[in-house]
């Protein structure tokens, strides 16, 4: 099988300050990447890259075998990206926000319609989709984002922290999305803080560090490799330098007053 | 989206063939554009946003507000008309306003307008080509500047076309044209300037500082203007016979037009039209070529904090205790007065907030006493020293009219963008909530009050010598008095604790006019008693006990009074 994204000797830096070092991946139809690593690591630049929003870097990345260096506008097409933040134009309705992410992506204004309408009202939006969002609650955010970022029905979907400010109902609607997504072929690369969800939703595991990848595979092979631990455990185990027991020794010290 | 959006998008792609040839998406570009133009119809404009408290109604039209307001600003600058004995005095005048007004607008606009940082999010990751997204800023940018500039420049053209005749109002289009380009011109360099000597970051706060200064020349002008216009020398000011004019680009183009329209050619009036047309284009290929691409860049980097990790700062070996630390210590007792005093003296120092609606405030006080010199007629430092009755009134006035500032600011000090973060105060084991909101007012009154005080007491004491000591005591204790009584009556906030709203309820403001009349009142008394040196220092002792009281009432403040901002 042909692999879908490829990244292939991608080093990045800004200046003098290196932030990709010799990234090698091939992610296949189907898959769900989990995407981990310290803050810093070089986690949202690999994002950027993929989604061609930077394109100074060396290598090659290639996506369904175009090159998103030259032939950007044809890998945007086929990526839906869910930014984190709630990074939106709050003072438009969802309708709005929805019609016009459409349009960018050149969708059929019927079609569009029809989808908003049943995405939202899958999330149980449908009675905000007129109301402007800046009053919005930042899982209600959330939702329209990754409304926005399915809407055109994309062959691969980037997710960077797209559970934060949702409840607990939403989390687990996320989830079995991205499982059913994966199911019907779609490649999920997921950007995640959050452990135990990346634990569960991925069936491959890619943790960079300091601009390199230090671990790939899935959670069985990583558990063979480090020890029968947790996902948790195994990225503090890879990342941090010192124990982090110390510091949370020293931290409970710090409180002991002197007098 | 209204009638004049619809109109001026209908006008953007006029051109759509061309757009095409370019390679430009044209589906994408109206789409662009419709969403923009809908979100400047629902924003607060620059133009308003030190004035006006936010509203919870929805804004939905405020492309109209702002072309009003423009047009209103137009009719302002037809006083220019009234300076100098001559066409191009006046000429040059409107060109200067019409400049500095337009600059002073766009310059806001352009970061909250024009270039918004979310659109690397929204708009890049879209299927869109670079062509298109430019093509979209550029038009845009190009009717945000239309609909200040148009609205702007009517009456002038119409009052040019009604006094010297048609031609010559049509010919006034072409100038302010070429005056927009070189204020765009001129807004570059700014920018370029600011991104130089500071980081993207204090960015906003600069040009925060600039929506403040403009604020208060505008009120300056306001107020100095109109009575400068009664003095005979500005009617007879005739700026073609001082060679300095030359320098100004408004002058050339003053020139420019009355030859054109009069159709008289000197050698100099025609080097004047040439330049005033070859400059203005030469600054904007200068924008184009230069300043516009490196101006991109950097701005990509305003508030794009969030991009890649955070350069650990550099850990500067803490000052033991700054001056506030050493006035907090001094000033207050209890660790939660303190706490409210080191808080509300560093929040309002660093608040963008509280900083655009309460140092504007500071200019303004600081115009009227200016304002009130000028407007006294005989009004000269000998009448003065007297120690007379013009003394008398201007020490009054002008330490009672400071307590408009100290009322502003106390009042202002309990709004805040950030005010959720106010829950810090409920969940820390504070007895009375008093001693935070007594400490907050003390830094204010330290902070704001003070050194205006020692501004006009310095002064008054030169002229007034001695004499006039106890009286300045008296007033700075009754306007410390007023400020507890304010605080005391009003005051059921934690400072910077409440989300700034429109709906206040009508009581407070009616409270608040009751303590500016007692202002008033306590104001009359004093000045009734000015004289009397005896009683002025007893009612001074009083006034500073009474004051005394009242703070020790404002600290026991009990939780149960404090009002909360209701979070739906």
């Amino acid at each position: 099988m042909e692999p879908i994204i490829s990244i292939r000797n991608l080093s990045k830096s800004y200046g003098t300050k290196t932030v990709l070092q010799d990234i090698n991946v091939e992610i296949y139809p189907g898959q769900v990447i989990g995407y981990i690593g310290p803050n810093g690591a070089g986690k949202s630049t690999t994002v950027k890259i993929l989604c061609g929003l930077l394109t100074d870097y060396q290598g090659t990345v290639t996506v369904n075998g175009l090159d998103v260096k030259t032939q950007t506008l044809d890998v945007k097409r086929q990526i839906g990206y869910i930014p984190e933040l709630a990074e939106l134009y709050d003072v438009l309705t969802p309708n709005e926000y929805l019609q016009f992410t459409a349009t960018l992506y050149n969708l059929d204004r019927e079609v569009a319609t029809e989808r908003i309408g049943k995405i939202m009202a899958a999330f149980g939006l449908e009675s905000n989709v007129h109301q402007r969002m800046d009053t919005f609650s930042k899982g209600m955010r959330q939702k329209v984002l990754i409304a926005s970022g399915l809407l055109h029905n994309p062959g691969i979907i980037i997710l960077d922290e797209p559970l934060s400010g949702l409840d607990a109902n939403s989390v687990i609607i996320m989830k079995e999305l991205i499982s059913r997504l994966a199911k019907d072929g779609k490649t999920i690369f997921y950007c995640s803080h959050m452990m135990d969800v990346v634990e569960k939703v991925s069936d491959r595991i890619v943790l960079i560090n300091g601009g390199r990848i230090i671990a790939d595979g899935s959670f069985e092979e990583l558990k063979q490799q480090q020890g029968d631990k947790s996902l948790e455990q195994i990225f503090a185990s890879l990342t941090a330098p010192e124990s982090l027991s110390a510091a949370a020794d020293e931290l409970a010290k710090a409180m002991e007053s002197r007098s | 989206m209204n009638i004049i959006n619809k109109a001026f998008l209908k006008l953007a792609l006029l051109p759509s063939p061309v757009y095409d040839r370019m390679g430009v998406d044209k589906r994408a570009l109206t789409a662009i554009l419709h969403i923009k133009l809908t979100m400047d119809d629902r924003r607060v404009s620059g133009l308003q946003q030190a004035q006006r408290r936010k509203s919870d109604k929805e804004v939905s039209s405020a492309t109209i507000i702002t072309m009003i307001v423009s047009a209103v600003l137009g009719l302002l600058y037809l006083m220019a008309f009234y300076i100098g004995s001559n066409i191009v005095t006046g000429l040059t005048f409107y060109f200067f306003m019409f400049f500095f007004m337009l600059s002073a607008t766009l310059i806001s606009d352009f970061t909250s307008v024009l270039i918004d940082v979310r659109d690397t999010f929204i708009i890049l990751p879209k299927p869109v080509n670079d062509r298109t997204v430019l093509l979209a800023r550029l038009l845009h940018i190009f009717i945000h500047i239309c609909k200040l500039v148009l609205p702007m420049a009517l009456p002038g053209v119409i009052y040019m076309g009604v006094k010297y005749g048609i031609v010559s109002g049509i010919w006034m289009i072409p100038m302010i044209l070429l005056l927009t380009l070189l204020a765009i011109f001129f807004i570059n360099a700014v920018y370029i300037v600011i991104l130089r000597i500071t980081t993207p970051q204090k960015f906003q706060n600069v040009i925060s500082y600039f929506q403040i200064v403009f604020a208060i020349v505008i009120y300056a002008s306001y107020q100095i203007l109109p009575r400068m216009m009664e003095t005979k020398g500005l009617l007879e000011f005739d700026l073609t016979t001082y060679t300095w004019s030359a320098a100004m680009p408004m002058y050339w183009m003053a020139v420019g037009w009355q030859s054109l329209t009069s159709l008289t050619f000197t050698i100099e009036s025609v080097i004047f039209l040439f330049a005033s047309i070859v400059v203005p284009l030469l600054c904007v290929w200068v924008v184009v070529k230069f300043l516009a691409p490196s101006f991109n860049n950097k701005l990509a980097l305003i508030n794009s904090s969030a991009d890649g990790p955070a350069t650990p700062v550099k850990l500067k070996k803490h000052k033991r205790s700054g001056i506030a630390e050493k006035l907090g210590t001094v000033l207050t007792k209890g660790n939660a007065e303190t706490a409210g005093f080191l808080f509300a003296w560093r929040m309002s120092g660093r608040s963008r907030d509280f900083k655009l609606k309460v140092y504007p405030s500071i200019g303004y006080m600081l115009v009227l006493v200016v304002a009130m010199f000028i407007r006294s007629k005989d009004f000269s430092l000998a009448t003065l020293a007297d120690n007379g009755k013009e003394f008398r009134i201007f020490m009054i006035v002008g330490i009672y009219l400071m307590s408009l500032l100290l009322v502003t600011a106390i009042s202002q000090m309990v709004y805040s963008e950030k005010y959720k973060a106010a829950w810090i105060f409920y969940v820390a084991p504070v007895a009375y909530p008093g001693e935070v909101i007594l400490g907050a007012v003390k830094a204010i009154v330290v902070k704001f009050y003070i050194p205006i005080i020692v501004m006009i007491a310095i002064p008054g004491l030169m002229i007034g010598g001695w004499q006039a000591l106890p009286n300045l005591l008296l007033g700075l204790f009754n306007q410390l008095l007023i400020a507890a009584l304010l605080v005391y009556i009003n005051f059921r906030n934690l400072p910077f604790s409440r989300k700034q709203n429109a709906n206040l309820n009508g009581g407070s403001f009616i409270r608040n006019i009751g303590i500016m009349l007692v202002s008033v009142f306590i104001a009359m008394l004093h000045y009734a008693a000015y004289e009397i040196t005896v009683v002025v220092c007893v009612v001074a002792v009083l006034s500073l006990i009474a004051t005394w009281l009242i703070s020790g009432s404002i600290a026991k403040t009990s939780w149960t009074k404090i009002k909360a901002e209701q979070d739906a």
